[in-house]
């Protein structure tokens, strides 16, 4: 019963708060008008005691105080613009490039700071005999492993630095024809005497095909072009072989599968000279049956 | 096992903002007289209604964590700062009658009724609990629902029904509303 009657009690304060009239609510509840009636007087009286209306430039005033503080937290502050993930990726994106530019499009940019010599021509009693030969590692799991060079560079070194550019006359050859000692010759010329302490060579392409299951897959490159920092001398009374060796590593896991890379194997490079004579004959380039390297 | 509370999203906190914003126009003038029947001052009371709603936008990203219907968060906001302001001021929990402005200054007559209806009323509240009085306030001031009070109150809504009634039974007597 008290339960009930607090109930209607609660309702007709909230209908009186709405601007109902006392009369209209103790007309819905004429059971209860007697109980009622006191109360709900006194809860107009205290009300109507402390009626408080608050000034509508007081009121304006807070509004636009709100709704200053409501459009400055719309804004994001510049922390939140740079953690932003769209901001994120396009600054991480635009790094990336220009990490790729600096990289790749403004190298030979630079390269122009130091001059280059191209030799035009191979020349079969040339005193510099370009090889290359390939390290034992994932080549085993190919039966043929065509790279094809375009270009070959070499750093000259004394008063002046200059790269000697020139193309070789073999620029396709199956390295996996080439284990252990064998080498193939891929250019013979002449290129200026004394000191130099690089070689560089720009690979286009890398096949191979896999012995297990025939396939033909793209061997990846760190980069186009692919240098050892070894030096060696070219001299007057001597020709000169460098052999430049490339190897496949297996860079792959058990989950992924295998993934294979070329790469310069500098330990492996290296040149060695064979003093001129009049029985000097070059070796066969087709073969792979260069000079013994002479590790550097 | 302890569950840990998600952190809200950005987008939450955006919509509780918006939502704040779209209470303003409802609240202000209730907040506004539940803080002055607490403090008696117009001008003090307009200023405190405003700094609610500013330091709830401030706080929206704890609001989730009351559990509370948004409403009832403001008036919990707002007995808080009318508690730092009486701290403040060294006042006590009543409306200082003396010191409160007459809306009507243009009527002496009806100045005094006021003040002294105001002072009868005043000193009869004084005369309830705690609870009971808060209950008044936030019901006849505040303009909240009983659900609402009682959830500041941690109260069931039977229970403030049942102080509401109470305390009115009380008031009456205080006042001498006669039963008819």
């Amino acid at each position: 019963m008290t339960n009930e009657f607090d109930m209607i009690l609660d309702k007709c304060i909230d209908r009186l708060s709405r601007g109902e009239s006392l009369d209209k609510c103790l007309a819905d509840y004429p059971e209860h008008k007697a109980q009622l009636e006191p109360l709900l007087k006194a809860m107009t009286e205290t009300a109507t005691a402390y009626s408080f209306v608050p000034s509508a430039e007081a009121k304006r005033s807070a509004r636009i105080k709100l709704y200053a503080e409501f459009e400055r937290r719309r804004q994001p502050s510049f922390w939140q613009r740079m953690i932003q993930p769209r901001v994120v990726w396009v600054s991480a994106a635009a790094v990336v490039l220009l990490v790729a530019v600096s990289l790749f499009a403004l190298r030979p940019a630079l390269w122009p700071a130091i001059p280059t010599t191209t030799i035009p021509s191979a020349s079969t009693d040339g005193n510099f005999i370009f090889m290359v030969s390939d390290d034992v590692n994932a080549i085993e799991d190919f039966s043929t492993v065509d790279v094809t060079i375009e270009k070959v560079w070499l750093l000259h070194t004394g008063d002046q630095e200059q790269w000697v550019e020139f193309t070789p006359t073999t620029q396709e050859f199956n390295l996996a024809s080439l284990p252990g000692d064998a080498t193939q010759v891929l250019w013979q010329g002449n290129v200026p005497l004394g000191e130099y302490t690089r070689v560089v060579i720009e690979v286009s392409q890398v096949t191979g095909v896999l012995k297990a299951t025939g396939e033909t897959i793209e061997i990846k490159l760190p980069s186009d072009k692919l240098q050892v920092k070894i030096p060696f001398n070219v001299g007057a009374d001597s020709v000169t072989s460098f052999t430049f060796d490339l190897t496949v590593v297996n860079t792959g896991n058990a989950q992924d599968g295998a993934k294979y890379l070329l790469k310069p194997q500098a330990g492996e490079s290296g040149s060695s000279q064979t003093p001129i004579t009049n029985e000097q004959t070059t070796p066969d380039k087709d073969k792979g049956q260069g000079e013994p390297r002479k590790q550097p | 096992m302890a569950s840990k509370v998600p952190r809200n999203t950005n987008k939450e906190i955006r919509d509780n903002e918006a939502r704040l914003v779209a209470l303003y126009e409802e609240y202000y003038d209730k907040i506004a007289r539940y803080v002055y029947i607490h403090i008696g001052d117009k001008s003090e009371s307009e200023d405190i209604a405003s700094e609610v709603f500013l330091k709830a936008l401030k706080s929206i990203k704890t609001y989730r964590d009351t559990g509370l219907p948004m409403q009832a968060w403001l008036y919990k906001i707002a007995h808080n700062l009318v508690v730092d302001h009486l701290r403040k001021v060294s006042r006590i929990k009543t409306v200082p009658i003396e010191t409160v402005e007459i809306i009507d200054n243009q009527d002496p007559f009806n100045d005094v009724n006021r003040k002294l209806e105001m002072e009868k009323v005043g000193a009869a509240m004084i005369q309830l609990t705690e609870e009971q009085q808060e209950v008044l306030r936030l019901r006849f001031f505040g303009g909240l629902t009983s659900k609402e009070a009682a959830d500041i109150l941690n109260k069931s809504d039977g229970a403030v029904r049942e102080m509401q009634r109470a305390a009115l039974e009380k008031l009456r007597q205080l006042l001498n509303v006669n039963r008819q």
